[in-house]
């Protein structure tokens, strides 16, 4: 009989997870469209001067992506294939359980990193700001734990909810809320409170840790904050996604 | 033929749902080279006793033991050893048929070459399948894709929950061959059905199973002997006494959900 071997066996799912997201181009290919629009959008320079300059618009634009990636992407393939019994096929398996979700993580990490380098690649073209290598590793640092949030959002809806077709639709209003709160709310349009709000919210930290990312003067004590509360939010929702979270949608 | 040894051994086998109780207290073994059979109305916990053997679900109590390795202990060990096909399989959509393979290959830890891949497709009859992707295949065909990717490391058992449901005639013949072919090579099968027909075409030994208890455990024939002068199996018989006559006395005429 074959010895199994839990390492092999990641990279034996992983290698088909990323398959699966070579297969689903046009998903990332749109998660990486709508932050190019909007870098397109935000190029003018009344809307820079309005917005506070490229970081900003570097930050939003790489936040968008990320959670329409991580958020949409991952939680829906994930309540898909839960309520297809894809993952009750990989259960009964020598694969731990670990390793199935493991891989998944690993590949939509990947997704995200891809949508950070292309929105910096292009940004840096549309707003002529030239990026050094540091600023790349530490953008890339920032997707990976900024998509660390949104993944561990999406993990607990999925934990918290059983029908494929209920969590399309939360995530979709998460998505919204998220939106409209963060993007929105940071902007001042809904008043001062509610901007403050926002700014702590996990699309609100995201993004200021983005900010601070991309401009070593504007590392102040809020991002460090806004790190403090990512890892607060990826600690919280990742233990809600992980304590009730069922293999089976039954 | 069947070895007197045990392949598979279910003690005091208990598993609730809530305070629904969907196995109660069932023992049964399988001998190597045997193919035994679950037969159980709809709830009767056919699923739910395969399940606990699979890896899927905890018992509340009980003992299993398969080839000697404790599967609540060692699970790893056990599912490396066993082969398995769902009621309701499916795999990743984006997926083509011959990458299904190669995962569930590398997970069995079986090495396969891009030759071997298209020896096996050909003997099930997809060689032209193989860049197809999973959902894009017909019932027969992900159902004999199934069974070679449980088969696929050459299990010393294989537990189909409900392997025929929803198949045509022929690819259902074609199923009972596949499963005559596992036997004469010395595999052990676990099968739940609600087939009579199936029962009594494959199956060594059967175990009717209602309300989570095993109510008679014995081969077809043995069953049809033993239970055509109970007066339940009377009463349902028209004429000479069948399994689904027996199967019908033991369990009931009401229709279960």
């Amino acid at each position: 009989m074959n010895k199994t071997n839990p390492i092999k066996s990641l990279r034996y799912l992983f290698q088909a997870d990323l398959n699966v997201l070579i297969r689903n181009v046009r998903a990332l290919f749109l998660s990486v469209l709508i932050p190019v629009i909007l870098l397109f959008a935000y190029s003018s320079n009344k809307a820079q001067a309005r917005l506070g300059g490229p970081s900003y618009i570097f930050a939003i634009s790489i936040t968008i992506g990320i959670i329409s990636s991580s958020l949409q992407g991952y939680t829906l393939t994930l309540a898909r294939d839960r309520d297809g019994g894809v993952f009750q096929r990989l259960r009964v398996t020598p694969a731990p359980g670990w390793a199935i979700m493991v891989s998944r993580l690993l590949v939509q990490v990947i997704a995200n990193l891809v949508i950070a380098v292309a929105v910096l690649v292009v940004g840096g073209i549309i707003y002529h700001v030239n990026l050094t290598v540091l600023d790349y590793i530490l953008v890339l640092f920032i997707a990976t734990i900024g998509g660390a949030v949104f993944l561990s959002i999406g993990q607990a809806i999925v934990g918290l909810l059983k029908s494929a077709e209920t969590v399309n639709a939360v995530v979709r209003i998460v998505f919204i809320a998220l939106f409209l709160l963060g993007f929105l709310g940071i902007s001042g349009v809904f008043g001062d409170v509610l901007q403050q709000v926002a700014k702590w919210t996990p699309l609100g930290t995201v993004m200021t840790l983005f900010q601070g990312a991309l401009s070593a003067t504007s590392w102040n004590q809020d991002t460090t904050y806004a790190l403090l509360a990512n890892l607060g939010y990826i600690i919280a929702f990742s233990f809600i996604g992980i304590r009730w979270f069922k293999w089976d949608s039954q | 033929m069947p070895t007197h040894k045990n392949i598979l051994e279910v003690k005091n086998l208990s598993i609730s749902y809530g305070s629904n109780i969907a196995v109660d207290d069932i023992t049964f073994s399988i001998k190597h080279g045997e193919i035994f059979g679950l037969l159980g109305p709809n709830g009767a916990g056919k699923t739910s006793a395969l399940s606990v053997i699979e890896g899927l679900i905890k018992p509340k109590s009980g003992t299993l033991l398969l080839e000697g390795v404790d599967l609540q202990t060692h699970p790893m060990q056990a599912k490396a050893i066993m082969g398995v096909q769902l009621q309701t399989t499916s795999f990743q959509p984006e997926l083509s048929i011959k990458q299904i393979i190669k995962l569930f290959a590398g997970l069995y830890n079986v090495k396969l070459l891009d030759r071997d891949i298209s020896e096996s497709l050909q003997t099930i009859g997809l060689e032209k399948e193989k860049s197809k992707r999973y959902k894009q295949l017909s019932g027969g065909q992900q159902q004999r894709l199934s069974l070679y990717i449980a088969t696929i490391h050459s299990p010393l058992i294989l537990l189909l929950d409900e392997p025929t449901a929803g198949l045509d005639p022929q690819s259902r013949r074609q199923l009972w061959d596949r499963i005559e072919h596992i036997r004469k090579d010395g595999g052990s099968i676990l099968l739940t059905t609600h087939s009579m027909e199936e029962a009594q075409a494959v199956c060594d030994r059967l175990a009717i199973i209602d309300h989570g208890k095993i109510l008679t455990i014995e081969t077809p024939s043995g069953l049809i002997k033993k239970h055509k002068n109970d007066p339940a199996v009377r009463k349902v018989a028209h004429g000479k006494v069948t399994l689904e006559d027996v199967f019908i006395g033991l369990t009931g005429s009401e229709i279960r959900e």
